[in-house]
This record gives structure tokens, sequence and C-alpha cells, in this order.
């Protein structure tokens, strides 16, 4: 009985977060477009200091010549990081800001439905940008996914969003209690921006290299680009799939106990409903 | 008209301090902010330094006259921080009036429109400026960057001209908010496709050519360009006298649209009565 009632609450929360970005059009339109847009200067730039498409140092450091795809293939799972910071842990204060907050853990239910809600929406929202995304960048830049390749993307990409959403559980915990959380959330986003492999190989500074060892992001995308670019089975990459379900683990944990800590002090002092 | 002209500066100055009183209350993100362009800037030099293997890049000397790709893209990325003071410094002044609450009392206040918008140009100048000096700092630390100290002067005054024009478009971005509120997609998208258009860290030679005769009506690829010419030698498609010329009238043409869209659109919310609306 349990089980179907937090079944009815994670559908319900997923049905009201897709009604609501259903209302705003135009910024589902801006997620399918511009991350790739944001990523189309690194091409030209690749394209001036080589004057071509390809690189030899860059092979030297990813194992792949071609540093297009590295680069598109950094933007759409990129989304993944933006949309867990953004969407998920933002949710709870704009559940504040609509004056629904109170009421939502005032409600008789389990909190993890909810949050579990909140996360589905986001996973649903975050891929249908990215297969956007994907679908832009072959067709506009050529870029080549093979359909065998499809199913450990995807697997991949499922534990990417299980490691960023554990995160973000904690900062919408951390939210409630700091209430303007927007420095935390873009700080975290900078720091996954500059020390993971988003943008360029992190080989290329021992300082980089080392910090983007603790964050999933960096796993993915070896095994996503392994896959793709240089194709390499699962099998080939499994250390990286290994860490990265183990990273997965420790970041729902967390994020587990860092929201219900905070949750249940807020309540205790009154803070919920304040700005 | 002296004592009007007084007054006028007077409001320029309360509102550029106003804003500086709210900036500094929140410390944790104004650091934050001071800091933010280098988290931008450093993913651009190291990938560069990736895919050349190096801070030196034959094919970018062959198509700017310069090599060093750090003090290249780091000029880039720095100088563009004025586009951001116009997007979000500038264009938003408005919707964060709207969303304190204190939109009606400004717009109410006995001074033309183009005091307050002065203000926010005044406050978002100085903050970027600032922004500039930390970033320039940090990068001389980090990687040494070595500039022609007599192009310094020059530079600044390309600057200047610059800004006339992005005082323009954030004074049309401002208006903009006005109708549609929640217009950061707006904002969003210009900024990047001008970040895009603008020869930020490569040269308009790698763009397509419908890119290129875009970028032509930018006063970012003017300015960009000429204070790089300044400051490193990068050789220009055109002449500095050119550079300036275009500047100023892409200025004046973006400061009178600008004008001439705010003014519609202060009438047209005063008139509907939703200036205070969200």
């Amino acid at each position: 009985m349990n089980s179907f009632y937090n079944i009815h609450i994670i559908l319900a929360e997923v049905k009201k977060s897709l009604k609501i970005i259903l209302c705003y059009p135009m910024e589902i339109v801006y997620w399918c477009i511009f991350p790739i847009f944001w990523a189309v200067p690194f091409i030209f730039q690749g394209n001036a200091l080589v004057g071509g498409m390809k690189s030899e140092a860059f092979s030297e450091l990813t194992g792949t010549a071609e540093f297009m795809p590295y680069i598109l293939i950094g933007a759409v799972l990129n989304t993944y990081v933006l949309s867990a910071l953004y969407g998920m842990s933002n949710s709870l204060r704009e559940e504040s800001y609509w004056g629904t907050l109170e009421l939502i853990l005032g409600s008789p239910c389990s909190k993890i439905p909810i949050l579990l809600g909140k996360a589905l929406n986001e996973a649903i929202t975050s891929t249908i940008f990215a297969i956007s995304q994907v679908f832009i960048c072959i067709v506009i830049f050529g870029l080549k996914i093979a359909i065998n390749q499809i199913l450990p993307i995807m697997l991949i990409v499922i534990l990417l969003m299980l490691g960023l959403y554990g995160l973000s559980i904690a900062l919408a915990g951390i939210t409630i209690q700091i209430k303007q959380s927007r420095s935390l959330i873009h700080t975290v986003e900078y720091l996954f921006y500059l020390f993971s492999p988003v943008r360029y190989p992190v080989d290329i500074n021992p300082w980089t290299k080392t910090i983007s060892l603790i964050i999933p992001l960096t796993y993915a995308l070896i095994v996503v680009r392994g896959i793709t670019l240089l194709n390499k089975g699962l099998i080939d990459l499994w250390q990286n799939v290994v860490i990265l379900l183990l990273m997965d683990i420790a970041l729902i944990v967390f994020g587990y106990y860092i929201f219900f800590y905070i949750e249940k002090r807020a309540r205790k002092s009154g803070i919920i409903s304040t700005y | 008209m002296k004592m009007n002209l007084r007054h006028y500066l007077r409001a320029i100055n309360a509102e550029n301090i106003k804003e500086w009183k709210i900036e500094l209350t929140y410390r944790v993100d104004f650091i934050r902010g001071l800091f933010e362009p280098l988290f931008y800037v450093l993913p651009a030099i190291l990938y560069g330094m990736a895919i050349v293997g190096g801070r030196y890049s034959e094919n970018l000397e062959k198509l700017t006259g310069t090599g060093n790709l750090i003090t290249y893209t780091v000029i880039g990325y720095v100088f563009m921080g004025f586009l951001e003071t116009a997007v979000w410094g500038m264009g938003f002044a408005l919707r964060k009036e709207q969303w304190y609450g204190t939109i009606e009392q400004v717009f109410a206040a006995p001074v033309p429109r183009w005091v307050y918008v002065m203000g926010m140009a005044l406050h978002s100048t100085m903050h970027q400026g600032l922004i500039i000096i930390m970033q320039s700092v940090v990068i001389y630390f980090i990687f040494g960057l070595v500039l022609d100290i007599s192009g310094i002067l020059p530079s600044l005054l390309i600057i200047g001209i610059m800004m006339i024009s992005l005082y323009g478009l954030g004074i049309l971005l401002s208006s903009l908010v006005l109708i549609f509120k929640e217009g950061w997609i707006i904002s969003e998208i210009l900024y990047s496709f001008m970040i895009i258009v603008t020869p930020i860290a490569y040269p308009l030679a790698v763009l397509p050519s419908i890119l290129q005769k875009i970028s032509m009506y930018m006063p970012t690829t003017y300015g960009i360009s000429t204070i790089r010419h300044f400051l490193i030698g990068e050789s220009l498609g055109f002449s500095v006298f050119d550079a300036v010329l275009r500047l100023l009238a892409i200025g004046v043409l973006w400061v009178i649209f600008g004008l001439f869209i705010f003014n519609i659109v202060d009438r047209r919310v005063r008139n509907k009565g939703e200036l205070g609306t969200y």
C-alpha cells in the first residue's frame, strides 16, 4: 500500500514540475540549443590555433586528435550538471518562492518520494535537452555515434545522474537552511567546469588532474568519450565505471543524511517559511 | 541649467553608491563575483595549451601576427567582461528594482530617465573595472603576461569608446526586461551570440563568412582587436582610425536605438500600469 502511495507521490511531483516547465516554452528551446552554442567558440579556437580540426598534441593527452567531438560530448554531459545544480538543488528554494514549501514539508508523507519526484523530473527534462543537443551535434557538426554505443552511454548517464542528484539533494537541504544558496551553487558549478574535463583534458596540469579525481563527471566523461571516440567497450573502461558507482553510493548516502539532518533542524527552529 | 546638471550628477552618484551598498551587503557573493570570470578564462587557456602542446601557436601567429595564445586569449576574455557589464549589470538593474519593490519610486523621482541609466552605467563600469584588475593580477602571477606598456593609454581610450555602444545595449536590454519580466533568456541569447562572433580567443578569419560579416557590426569586434593591437601588436584587417570611427558610429546608433526603445517601453508600461508587476 505504502509503495503504491509513494509511486503516486513521485508521479504527482513529476506531473506538477513538467506542467510548470511547459509554461515556459522559450526556456525549453533555450536548453535544447544553447549548451552547444557555448561550446562553439572552443571549436573555432582550436581551428585558429592549429589551422585544422585535428591536433597531435591533443591526441597525446586524450587518445584522439579530433577536438571537436571531444568538446561537444563535454557540452552535452555538462547539461546534467547544470540540471542537477540549478534544477534539483534549487527546487526547494523555488517552492519557498511560490509559498508551497511549508505545505510540502508539512504533508503527511515521506519526503523521499517528493525528492525522487523532483529528481525524476530533472532526469526526464535534462535527457530531453541532451537528446536534442546530440541531434544538433550529429546534424550540424557530424558527430558520429554507433547504435551499439547508445546502451552503454545510457548506463553511464544514469550513473552520472545518480551521483549528481545525490549531491544536489544535499545542496537542496543546505538551501533550506541558508536560503540564498546561489553563491554556493555557482561555486560548485565553477569547480565542476574548471576541474573536470568538460572543455579540456585535465591531464594538462597536475592541479586540475588531481582535483578532477573527486568529481563524478570526470569518470562519466572518460567513459563516454572512450566509447564514442576511441571505440572502447565498457569492459575496457571498467575501473572508471566502478569508481563512478562507488561515488554514486557515497553521494546518495551523503545527500540523504545531510538533507534529513537539516530538514529536522529547520523544522525545530521554525525557519522553513522564512526567506 | 548649471544647477540642474549638479543635481543630476548627485543623482547619478546616489544610484552608484546605492548599488555598491547593496552589493557589499552580500560579501560572499561579491567576492565570488570578483573571481568568477577566471573560471571561464582558465579552461580556454588550458584547452589552448592542450591543443598546441605549449603556449605558442604558429598558426595563430600566421593569422594575427602574435603567437602567444595565453596573452591573446586573456586579453580577449578580460575586456569582454564589459559586455557582461552591459548585459547583466545594466540590463538587469531595473529588474532588480522590481524585485526590491522600488521601481515605481525610482521612476517617480523628479529626474530624467537617463540620469538613472547613467547611475547604473557608472556602477557597472566601476565594478567591472575592479574585476578586470583582479583578474589581470591573478593571471599575471599564474602565467606571466608581457604587455606593451605604451599601449595601455590608447587601450583605455578604445574601452571608453566601446563602452558607448555597450551602454546602448544595456539601455535596450533594461527596457526589454520591463516588458518580458523574466528576460534573462533574451540577454543570454544575445550574450552567447556576441561571444561567438567576437574575436575573443580566435581571429575572425576562422569564422564562416556570414558570421564574419555580422561581426563587423559588433562594437566588441573593433574594441577587442584594437586593444590587442595596442597591447600585443595584433595585426588588424582595418586601420586604427577606421576602428575608432566605426566604434563611434556603432556607439551613437546603439545608444539612439536603445534610448528610442527605452522611451517607447517606458511609456507603454506606465500607460498599462505594468511597471511594478512581475
